[in-house]
């Protein structure tokens, strides 16, 4: 978790909501819970909490909350996904299935859900390799979770490059990546401004 | 990468050609290339014969890899076997492309030779993008890719080894079950300093 604290999509996706259970009576924190009335949020009261939250309330000794598993994670879609992972449109369902589990796979008492996570993630690598040579892209990245997208759209670039290559004879000249971002260009950019 | 900066590495391989003009010694950067004269063949890289040849100064020389006979025992070497055969040369359709396009009246059968060299780069792209699907589906852990050249590597260049990565650190991540870790006793305290 360290080398992600300042990457954005990690920001994003420690911004889901997981459901957890308050262990302790937790005065004039009624607020939390949207059908609570009272002041006091009750033990044993079911809460869906954004996912930073979460971990720092449930790693404190003693711990305040119990991390339940969000409802893509349970008993009912793993069965799912284990028949078939190619079916299922992750975008709509969970955008970022992938690193939200890993995060929630750490309070899954069975340890069923990193196999779940590992098994759909290779069943869903045949979607993107035709995702990638497909014509109709905008189709075919629907389904897909935001990780997914990224890589099929970098499969998508290198695939359409290499097809001009084999079009096309000559190219024209362009500036390199590298040449462009230089500092000294930028500046005199900046100077020319 | 793009493939254009693969065709340039390609274009240093050295190819013969029959000039038809007489010149002395040149000295280039990468070498020097021996006196020109007309009518006699001699070696000099790819990118310099494809200049000579547009300008109508010499004819280059079919390599020894391309004819119809070695093309087709090639492909069908390449349809026959599970793994990737060793091609004639690296940089093999860099070359080719080069080639026909700027001096297909040289060569021999030269759109026959087309179409077998593309036959042979579909059979590899083909089966490249299932190893890479059964590589994902088996084990993930490592695969043989002998014998491939460096345009084919490219093509994946961004995908494999990222799907890769991300399988590994979701297998790393879920491995660790014990929800009191070090990394997340710091993380609340970091939480906590912020607030105040």
């Amino acid at each position: 978790m360290a080398n992600n604290y300042l990457s954005i999509s990690d920001i994003l996706v420690s911004n889901e909501k997981v459901p957890c259970r308050f262990l302790h009576d937790l005065p004039k924190l009624g607020f939390l819970d949207p059908s609570c009335t009272e002041e006091d949020l009750k033990a044993g009261t079911s809460v869906e909490i954004p996912l930073w939250l979460a971990e720092s309330l449930s790693s404190r000794r003693p711990p305040l909350v119990a991390v339940d598993l969000p409802k893509v994670y349970k008993e009912t879609y793993r069965e799912i996904f284990n028949a078939d992972a190619c079916t299922v449109d992750l975008h709509k369902l969970a955008q970022y299935f992938f690193e939200l589990g890993c995060y929630v796979a750490k309070y899954d008492i069975k340890g069923e859900v990193a196999t779940t996570l590992v098994n759909t993630f290779r069943q869903r690598f045949k979607m993107i390799l035709s995702a990638s040579v497909s014509t109709d892209s905008i189709n075919a990245l629907q389904p897909l979770s935001s990780s997914e997208r990224d890589r099929t759209a970098s499969a998508m670039a290198s695939e359409k490059a290499l097809s001009t290559w084999l079009k096309r004879g000559d190219s024209l000249l362009t500036t390199a990546n590298m040449v462009a971002n230089h500092r000294k260009r930028k500046r005199a950019e900046m100077e020319m401004l | 990468m793009d493939p254009y900066e693969i065709e340039f590495i390609g274009e240093n391989r050295i190819v013969s050609i029959i000039p038809n003009f007489s010149y002395d010694k040149i000295y280039l950067i990468c070498g020097e290339f021996g006196p020109f004269r007309a009518g006699l063949p001699m070696n000099v890289p790819l990118w310099l014969a494809v200049m000579l040849k547009q300008k109508q100064k010499c004819r280059i020389v079919a390599p020894d890899w391309m004819e119809v006979d070695n093309l087709e025992n090639i492909k069908e070497e390449e349809k026959r076997s599970r793994f990737f055969t060793k091609m004639p040369n690296e940089h093999y359709m860099v070359e080719a492309k080069l080639i026909l396009g700027a001096a297909s009246e040289d060569i021999p059968n030269a759109s026959e030779i087309k179409t077998i060299i593309k036959d042979i780069w579909d059979i590899r792209m083909s089966k490249l993008r299932t190893s890479m699907d059964a590589l994902m589906k088996s084990g993930g852990s490592y695969g043989r890719l002998d014998h491939l050249t460096m345009m084919e590597i490219n093509s994946v260049k961004p995908l494999l080894p990222a799907a890769m990565d991300e399988l590994l650190r979701i297998q790393m991540m879920s491995k660790k079950t014990t929800p009191a870790t070090l990394n997340s006793s710091t993380f609340s305290q970091s939480g906590t300093s912020q607030n105040t």
